[in-house]
């Protein structure tokens, strides 16, 4: 009995993560299955298990682990608590050979016995039998099971009669394996390595038989998970992270991409503003300080995943003191992407909340010490936050089917979402908010970190008009009118496509299916658990998406062009950039990659996602990063990456400034002395491209290290990482 | 001098067995004789200043005396103008016409006849009246009063396509010019303008010059590594990776030879001030100084200005943006002068909106009709074309808030620009496909 429990414990370790399949189980339970024809004891195993460690994990598991008790003689009986029809039919066969072709049909109509309690009840009634069936326990020897991979599954016996037993071993369900010796009592099978995201689910049963001929069928589940291809894994990374070092890629290879996933999110967060740090001889820290604390924890924070989530975040829930008064401000700045650090596994209600009361963002978009109206003084209240969280922050400016296609109105156009009433409406609900310890409304206390604080005097005491017709009556106060108008936007059908879709285009492609987005917008509306918004599940749909991982048939335009500046952030990453003095100054990020963290010219980041490059016009695909891919700008990043990996290789410098920053190749210039050329082009094909290196481009830069062949290992690392950095293929993320 | 330089770049270009796929519109018009292009006996050029986020531009002429005056200060209260500058208008206006003082610098040029300014003027598709608007009797241009829509709207000319260019960019095809390298320049990055179905804008940076870092030096490498590039470019069969292979190639191309000349450039007196628009205007006027080597006939160049959205503290912000806006103009129309080309460069500005009359404290909001300013030699100066909008809160004009209904479209403020530019009087309405709605010669705004 404990031996058997002590069983289930391995069992469930496997099981726990797929409390969906075990709950199918459940409801499937009723469906009992019946041999022989006098149906006695029945064994279920959560009896077993009952006496010890009971919890719901337990329960459930269970349930998994069937077991069939079949009587020889046909004086005792078995029973099943069977999952599905498929152990029904396995049950059929087996008793059907064991009887001598005397086995009675499965009777569902043996009404009481279909309660799943039945057996329980059935056992003080039954007759106690001669010789007891034996108890099986399956076990899994492998600690993880994984596709392509060799899967042992071992029968343990328990029978106070017998000490010898024939085995019978099938496959249930699931993806067909080759089973190989079905008569020991072990099953080793190679599992196959299907193209999927998904776990594989197998169902195995071995039937156990006694000398007396009594047997007992045990049903056992596995779950086979991917072990990803280093090339998957990859993909996944710069998928996944601001740019994969391939200490990274390694560590990733061999696991599945829900455990990387899962490992990922389940990291604390690295949060910026504790990295802000002054100039040395500054009392105060300034713009490009918190820049400096951005490189930091994008280089060297190892919740990759939540930094690149936060990173696309940051280009849809738009701030910037790229050229306003929050130049002045670092740590509010910090605190603002610290949000979308926080809330990125949250749930978009509280980051919408939150984004809605920062004061960085009530200062950008000018809520924050927005009043209520003055008719004698034409004063009416601030639109700005209103307009703009509506259009960009929500539901956009047309409504939307689910999956992200504009909904088209009775006469053919576009349906908007809003109008100047709800304009108005909005405008009123953000009045009487401002700077959080403030003493008075006029007398802010200017703290641009904590959130913004109410004063109701200030706040419009107006009806106000929110989507869908719902109206907040006069005389709410500014608290509860926020939270009803958060609400009311969160709960707009246009969040979940319009969001989602943008989260796909900064993660994954430009051109989504609408498949896609439906698929991942059904999650944003439901996490399966009832639960709206819940962006670790929208996060996770967007990763394993068939589309994401090129599973299945592969669009010739999916992905999307890389970013210029995550371009220059993996090229850091993986060559170690940084000054001796531990800070990264970077001016001018804009000249260098037409772009920067929060440095947006507007509110509508630096490139929309629905931007339509002439030379895509015809194939109707849109390529957002490609809006600011103008001459200068690309000419620039040219300039930036050519003076990374060619003058600022630390290898090349006998000595070096203590606050410049350099790159250190020497990892790629060992290999490149130890195993050539070939072999460092083979880890340029995985790191940068994920395997996505055409043999004309491998080729291309073969002839370009030809030039260089007499020059200095250094040399030759740079010219090549150059060639590498400006290589379209280099500039997919595919 | 440029006939050699043009010459050795084009060889250069052709040196590493380009692709055909790599080649760029310069090098297909250097090897085919069949391009259309059309001469002309003159140069021109359009230089348009876009004032990014909606300026004030109600605040930028105000009314100075009488009714006029008393409904501006009505509507516009903490906001309203003090001490205007009294414009002499050509035309009469009641009430007169204020110049906001930040903008003292643009005086001269107005009194010399040189600036003139467009009142009332916004995206429209038909006339609108306010009943018709409250009625929805008419057509209303898509998503008024939000940024880039607006953006969009005035920069391609025309309500939203399925393939949407600017006006720029088809002015310049229409006249058989968008094949030119040169003939359109931007020094903002990309813009709808500018984008055309076969054009594009060449993107000069701020400073005018980009060096190629990793082609200078010892010429037998830069070689070696030009000719690697134009592989790794022409193998790019993700259609993503193709458009990024084929910008990529043709900034090196065209900045090589930007550069070529650029270097030649002549020196000019006229000092520009710090302001980003000081330094946009002057890579403008430098690019104009070598347009004869460009043999470029017709040219537009874009160049903008941000931070017009004055939600918030507009009254320190929005005289500052005036200022500054005042003296590049200033600037710049001095080079021109320098550089003898002051009558074939008009200089003109657009913005996504006008804003509310009525205050939010302490801005406005996005509004709709606007006014602009023309400068140029070739501008008929000294006089406000268009209407004087009366600042009436509920007037005849008002939506909601001192939202104005333009009286003129903005089509109708382009038609002047582009017939200036040289498009015949009937390819117009295909330009502007709403023009035919409006009386397409309301707006005389250039020396006959």
């Amino acid at each position: 009995m404990n031996i058997a429990s002590e069983k289930f414990k391995s069992v469930l370790q496997l099981l726990g993560n797929h409390h969906s399949r075990t709950d199918k189980h459940v409801e499937n339970n009723s469906n009992l299955v019946y041999v022989c024809g006098d149906y006695s004891v029945i064994k279920v195993l959560n009896a077993i298990a009952s006496n010890a460690i009971m919890n719901t994990h337990l329960t459930l598991a269970a349930f998994c682990l069937t077991t069939l008790v079949a009587c020889g003689g046909g004086s005792s009986e078995s029973n099943s608590t069977a999952s599905d029809t498929t152990s029904n039919t396995t049950t059929d066969s087996q008793t059907s050979s064991q009887s001598g072709g005397s086995a009675t049909e499965p009777s569902s109509e043996q009404g009481g016995s279909e309660d799943p309690q039945a057996g329980d009840g059935g056992e003080g009634e039954a007759p106690e039998p001669q010789n007891t069936p034996p108890e099986v326990v399956v076990d899994i020897t492998q600690p993880e099971v994984v596709k392509g991979a060799p899967l042992t599954l071992s029968a343990n016996v328990a029978d106070s009669e017998d000490t010898t037993f024939s085995y019978l071993w099938r496959q249930v369900s699931g993806p067909e394996v080759a089973l190989g010796d079905v008569t020991g009592p072990t099953l080793t099978v190679t599992l196959p390595d299907t193209y999927q995201a998904a776990a594989d689910s197998y169902q195995f049963s071995v039937t156990v038989t006694d000398p007396q001929g009594a047997d007992t069928t045990t049903m056992i589940d596995v779950e086979a998970s991917n072990a990803m291809s280093p090339n998957q894994a990859a993909m996944l990374l710069h998928q996944g992270t601001m740019g994969p070092t391939l200490e990274e890629v390694n560590a990733a290879t061999g696991i599945s991409e829900t455990q990387w996933l899962d490992a990922q999110m389940a990291l604390p967060a690295t949060y910026h503003l504790p990295l802000l740090e002054n100039y040395p001889d500054r009392d105060t820290p300034y713009q490009i300080n918190r820049i400096d604390a951005w490189w930091k924890a994008t280089l060297n924070a190892n919740d990759q995943l939540r930094q690149r989530v936060a990173f696309a975040l940051s280009e849809i829930l738009v701030v910037s003191d790229a050229n306003n008064a929050l130049k002045g401000e670092p740590e509010g700045m910090l605190a603002y992407y610290d949000l979308l650090l926080e809330h990125a596994f949250g749930n978009y209600r509280a980051l919408l909340e939150a984004v809605t009361l920062s004061p960085v963002m009530g200062t950008y978009l000018s809520h924050l010490g927005n009043e209520k109206a003055d008719p004698e003084r034409n004063i009416r209240p601030d639109e700005n936050y209103a307009r703009e969280v509506m259009q960009l922050f929500t539901i956009g400016l047309d409504m939307l089917d689910q999956d992200g296609s504009i909904m088209q109105g009775d006469n053919g156009q576009p349906i908007a979402t809003y109008s100047q009433q709800e304009i108005t409406g909005f405008a009123r609900v953000f009045t009487g908010w401002t700077f959080a310890y403030s003493a008075r409304w006029d007398r802010p206390s200017r703290n641009y970190s904590l959130p913004m604080q109410a004063f109701p005097a200030y706040h419009s005491e107006l009806d106000k008009t929110l989507l869908n017709g719902e109206v907040i009556p006069a005389g709410v106060g500014p608290e509860d009118s926020m939270q009803l108008a958060l609400d009311n936007l969160f709960n707009h059908t246009n969040v979940g496509p319009f969001i989602s879709k943008q989260l796909i285009q900064r993660l994954i492609t430009s051109n989504p299916t609408p498949q896609y987005v439906e698929r991942v917008a059904t999650v944003f509306n439901d996490n399966g658990s009832g639960v709206r918004g819940d962006l670790s599940a929208v996060i996770r749909a967007i990763y394993l998406d068939d589309e994401a991982r090129r599973y299945g048939s592969v669009l010739a335009y999916q992905g999307k062009i890389k970013e210029p500046l995550l371009k220059g952030v993996q090229l850091w990453r993986t060559l170690n950039a940084h000054s001796e003095a531990g800070n990264y100054f970077t001016w001018n990020l804009d000249d260098r990659y037409g772009q920067g963290p929060m440095l947006s010219p507007s509110v509508f980041n630096f490139f929309r996602p629905d931007h339509q490059p002439a030379e895509l016009s015809e194939q109707g695909l849109f390529a957002p990063e490609l809006q600011i891919a103008n001459d200068a700008a690309m000419i620039g990043t040219l300039n930036q990456q050519y003076g990374d990996l060619i003058w600022r290789m630390a290898e090349r410098h006998d000595t070096l400034n203590p606050s410049a920053i350099y790159l250190y190749g020497q990892s790629d210039i060992s290999l490149l002395k130890t195993g050539g050329l070939s072999a460092l082009l083979d880890r340029y094909n995985l790191l940068y491209f994920a395997g996505n290196m055409s043999q004309a481009s491998r080729d291309a830069f073969i002839e370009l290290d030809q030039y260089f062949a007499n020059k200095s290992a250094a040399d030759r690392v740079g010219q090549l990482l150059f060639m590498v950095s400006l290589s379209p293929e280099f500039n997919v993320q595919y | 001098m440029m006939n050699k330089s043009r010459r050795e770049f084009l060889s250069l270009c052709l040196k590493g067995g380009v692709s055909a796929a790599a080649l760029t519109s310069l090098q297909l018009q250097a090897l085919s004789g069949s391009v259309e292009q059309r001469s002309f006996s003159d140069y021109k050029a359009l230089v348009c200043v876009y004032l990014y986020g909606g300026n004030d531009s109600m605040n930028m002429l105000v009314p100075l005396s009488g009714e006029q005056r008393s409904w501006y200060e009505a509507s516009r209260q903490n906001l309203a103008v003090q001490e205007a500058i009294s414009l002499s208008t050509a035309s009469e206006f009641e009430g007169g016409v204020g110049l906001h003082p930040a903008m003292a610098p643009l005086q001269s040029y107005f009194d010399q006849q040189n600036l003139a300014f467009v009142g009332g003027v916004g995206t429209l598709i038909a006339p609108t009246s306010l009943a018709a608007y409250q009625a929805k009797s008419v057509p209303l241009p898509q998503h008024l009063f939000s940024h880039n829509d607006q953006q969009a709207t005035w920069m391609h000319g025309q309500e939203k396509q399925t393939l949407n260019t600017g006006w720029g960019a088809r002015l310049l095809e229409r006249l058989e010019q968008g094949n030119v390298f040169g003939s359109n320049i931007t020094i903002d990055g990309a813009n709808p303008w500018q984008t055309g179905t076969n054009t594009s804008a060449f993107a000069l940076s701020k400073s005018g010059v980009s060096k190629i870092n990793a082609l200078s030096g010892y010429e037998p490498r830069v070689e070696h590594v030009r000719r690697v590039m134009q592989t790794l470019f022409s193998q790019a069969s993700h259609p993503l990776a193709s458009a990024y292979a084929s910008r990529l190639s043709g900034s090196i191309e065209h900045t090589l030879y930007m550069n070529t000349l650029l270097e030649q450039a002549p020196t000019l007196t006229t000092e520009f001030g710090e302001s980003s628009l000081s330094a946009q205007l002057a890579a403008v006027a430098k690019t104009i100084s070598i347009q004869s080597q460009l043999a470029a006939q017709r040219q537009i160049f874009f160049v903008s200005m941000g931070g017009f959205d004055t939600h918030d503290n507009q009254e320190s912000t929005h005289p500052a943006l005036l200022g500054a806006l005042a003296n590049s103009l200033g600037e710049f129309q001095n080079a021109l002068t320098e550089l003898g080309v002051a009558e074939q460069v008009s200089t003109f500005t657009m913005s996504d909106f006008g804003r509310t009359l009525t205050s939010n404290g302490d801005g406005t909001d996005h509004g709709w009709a606007g006014n602009q300013l023309v400068l140029g030699g070739a501008v008929k100066g000294g006089d406000l074309h268009g209407a004087m909008m009366a600042q009436r809160l509920d007037g005849p004009d008002d939506v909601g808030g001192g939202r104005l209904i333009p009286a003129y479209s903005n089509e109708q403020y382009f038609a002047p620009l582009a017939r200036w530019f040289g498009l015949a009087e009937s390819e117009l309405t295909d330009l502007f496909p709403n023009l035919s709605n409006f009386d397409a010669q309301a707006l005389s705004l250039f020396k006959a």
